[in-house]
């Protein structure tokens, strides 16, 4: 019902800026869809064209199978949280959060009942006459989420609603916006350029670039089935091998990794996650390397091998794996599945 | 270093206070000259002044005038801030330039200007044409405090009213408006004082019979010397100075007040 559908949604920005280009997308209705990218790429002003702040220079947005395309965003009915609060300062924290109620001409005692609502839901209560500026910003930020869901939006906007906060308290939040989602049951549409706040929170992310979408999926398969270079890349730490393809084995600098698949004859890439190379005394594996470098990170060490030929590539070794392979100047040899390489799409 | 600086600063409020203290001595002393120290303390010359039926007329005249420049130029200068740093208008710049220009430009200069205009187009002077002439002097007052409570305005307040279902002028009486009142109102005090303090452009623009209080001192002036011109003066400043407190102790203009 309150599926979103973006066709052929296209910005250009005076100046030539094509901030977003013919972007195809079906959000389907209480989906925890993110828009995940680099700076620049295009998400905030795809948010801000689906609430109506922007207007696309072609393409639709249906919401619910309504077309919303030259609908001002006060006609909309969805709820924003914007990136930097936007909280009313000359408001109260009730105030603000009544605001919505009170365009909607709520009568004043259902105000009252729904702004403690939805000030219970975000867990903020007793701060009611407060300002703005008298608040902490995790404090804020849960103003605003309030001051969001408590129009009962279909649709909730979020502009990296968590990147002012510091680590802990983003964590903490991610857990209770998630929970916060299945409990409305809205379609939420999450934009970040936090790839680990992508994969934790969403059931599917459009991975942005240069105002087209690069990959589209499920955070597993985003995470495990990278398609290019630049998915592999921007979604956490990769190795990318560069050899010749021949039939199930990838040729590299006198050595060969076996493919998940066969693969045409000729030069190719592949990706290959740190925790999938398994560290082996040498000699038992695909190939030697010698350990450039190894940090602990606790649960595990991330080691950096050099391959032959000058080539570096990351390791996430267990802390239990013999110390004497984890020494830098150390040799090891590294081993992976055939399922564990992905080849990529020609750059 | 701490020393110095206060004492440059005493120095250069003594300089600025001190031709004030003078009219005030003057106001208080009964000696029909300027004499010091005063002889004394009377309200002679404060009696004068307000029996004075030229003087009253003229002081109505100007907090008429004072009162409907603030509700011209501030309206005025407040929707044309509005207009220029919101719209796509071409030529903004140069309107904004044109708009401040009556700062920069001598008074004397647009008192005449707006004299010559009143004659070629055969308006002639009377009170309305002054009333104009002031609107045109105050108003780039009011614009240079709005412009600049708008240019530090966050645009996505705005934008959070229009989500949350407030038309565009709900979100401007709602969001807006209050937001920027502190810069309108601190506009709106020095319209005021500009418009009650003019003597330039109603030099050129009173009509016999109808003189502002700057000027009907100034005729005054030309004959008489007593202490009358500086009880008048005290009233104006006394008027000022309850304005700008009445004003700091409301909303605070501190931040605003910036020129
Ligand atoms: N109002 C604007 N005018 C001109 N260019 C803009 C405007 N807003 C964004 N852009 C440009 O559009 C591109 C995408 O911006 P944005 O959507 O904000 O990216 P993101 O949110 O992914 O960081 C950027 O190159 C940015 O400079
Ligand atoms: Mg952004």
């Amino acid at each position: 019902m309150a599926g979103v559908v973006l066709s052929g949604v296209t910005k250009v920005f005076p100046g030539g800026t094509r901030a977003v280009d013919a972007i195809d997308l079906s959000i389907g209705e209480g989906e925890f869809f993110s828009l995940l990218g680099p700076s620049g790429c295009g998400k905030t002003t795809t948010l801000r064209m689906v609430a109506g702040f922007e207007a696309p220079d072609a393409g639709t947005i249906l919401v619910g199978g309504q077309d919303m395309t030259s609908l001002p965003p006060e006609r909309r009915g969805m709820g924003m949280v914007f990136q930097n609060y936007a909280l009313f300062p000359h408001r109260t924290v009730a105030e603000n959060v009544a605001f919505g109620l009170k365009m909607r001409s709520v009568p004043r005692e259902d105000q009252a009942k729904r702004v403690r609502n939805a000030l219970a839901m975000v867990r903020l209560q007793g701060l009611e006459e407060r300002r703005p500026s008298q608040l902490s910003g995790g404090q804020q930020q849960r103003v605003a989420l309030a001051r969001a869901i408590v129009i009962d939006p279909t649709v909730l906007l979020c502009d990296e609603p968590l990147g002012a906060l510091d680590k802990k308290l983003r964590q903490a939040m991610q857990f209770e916006l998630k929970a916060l989602h299945r409990r409305l049951g809205l379609t939420l549409v999450y934009v970040t350029h936090d790839q680990e706040e992508a994969l934790t929170m969403s059931d599917r992310i459009a991975v942005m670039r240069a105002g087209r979408i690069a990959q589209l999926g499920a955070p597993r398969e985003i995470y495990d089935r990278p398609t290019s270079r630049f998915v592999a890349d921007f979604i956490g730490d990769t190795n990318i091998l560069e050899g010749t393809a021949s039939g199930h084995m990838l040729h590299l600098d006198g050595w060969a990794s076996p493919l998940p698949q066969a693969l045409p004859p000729g030069p190719c890439a592949i990706a290959l996650r740190p925790e999938r190379v398994r560290l082996g005394a040498p000699g038992a594996g695909l190939v030697d390397a010698t350990v450039e470098e190894a940090n602990f990170l606790g649960d595990a060490v991330l080691l950096k091998l050099l391959l032959p030929g000058g080539t570096a590539i990351l390791a996430r070794a267990p802390r239990e794996t013999d110390a004497a392979l984890l020494a830098p100047g150390a040799a090891a040899s590294l081993a992976w599945r055939a399922e564990d390489p992905v080849p990529l799409e020609a750059a | 270093m701490r020393a110095a600086f206060l004492s440059v600063c005493g120095l250069v409020l003594a300089f600025l206070l001190l031709p004030v203290l003078i009219v005030l001595c003057f106001a208080v002393n009964p000696d029909p000259f300027l004499a010091f120290p005063p002889s004394g303390v009377s309200t002679r010359w404060f009696v004068k002044f307000v029996t004075s039926r030229d003087f009253m007329a003229a002081f109505g005249l100007s907090l008429t005038l004072g009162v409907a420049t603030v509700l011209i130029a501030g309206t005025m200068g407040t929707l044309a801030s509005l207009a220029l740093l919101r719209s796509s208008l071409p030529g903004r710049r140069a309107l904004t330039g044109l708009f401040l220009s009556p700062i920069v430009l001598p008074t004397i200069l647009t008192g005449f200007a707006l004299f010559q205009l009143a004659m070629v187009s055969g308006v002639g002077r009377n009170p309305w044409i002054l009333l104009a002439g002031h609107v045109v002097v105050a108003t780039p007052y009011v614009m240079r405090t709005v412009l600049a409570v708008l240019a530090n305005f966050d645009r996505s307040l705005e934008e959070a009213a229009r989500g949350l279902g407030a038309t565009p002028a709900q979100a401007f009486r709602e969001v807006t408006l209050p937001l920027i009142r502190p810069g309108v109102i601190a506009g709106c005090l020095f319209a005021f004082i500009v418009s009650f303090d003019q003597f330039p452009v109603s030099l050129f623009l009173v009509s016999p019979g109808n003189e502002t209080l700057p000027i009907a001192m100034f005729n005054y002036l030309r004959f008489d010397f007593d202490g009358t011109i500086a009880a008048a003066s005290t009233v104006s400043i006394l008027l000022a100075v309850a304005l700008v407190l009445g004003i700091e102790r409301t909303i605070g203009l501190q931040e605003y007040a910036k020129l």
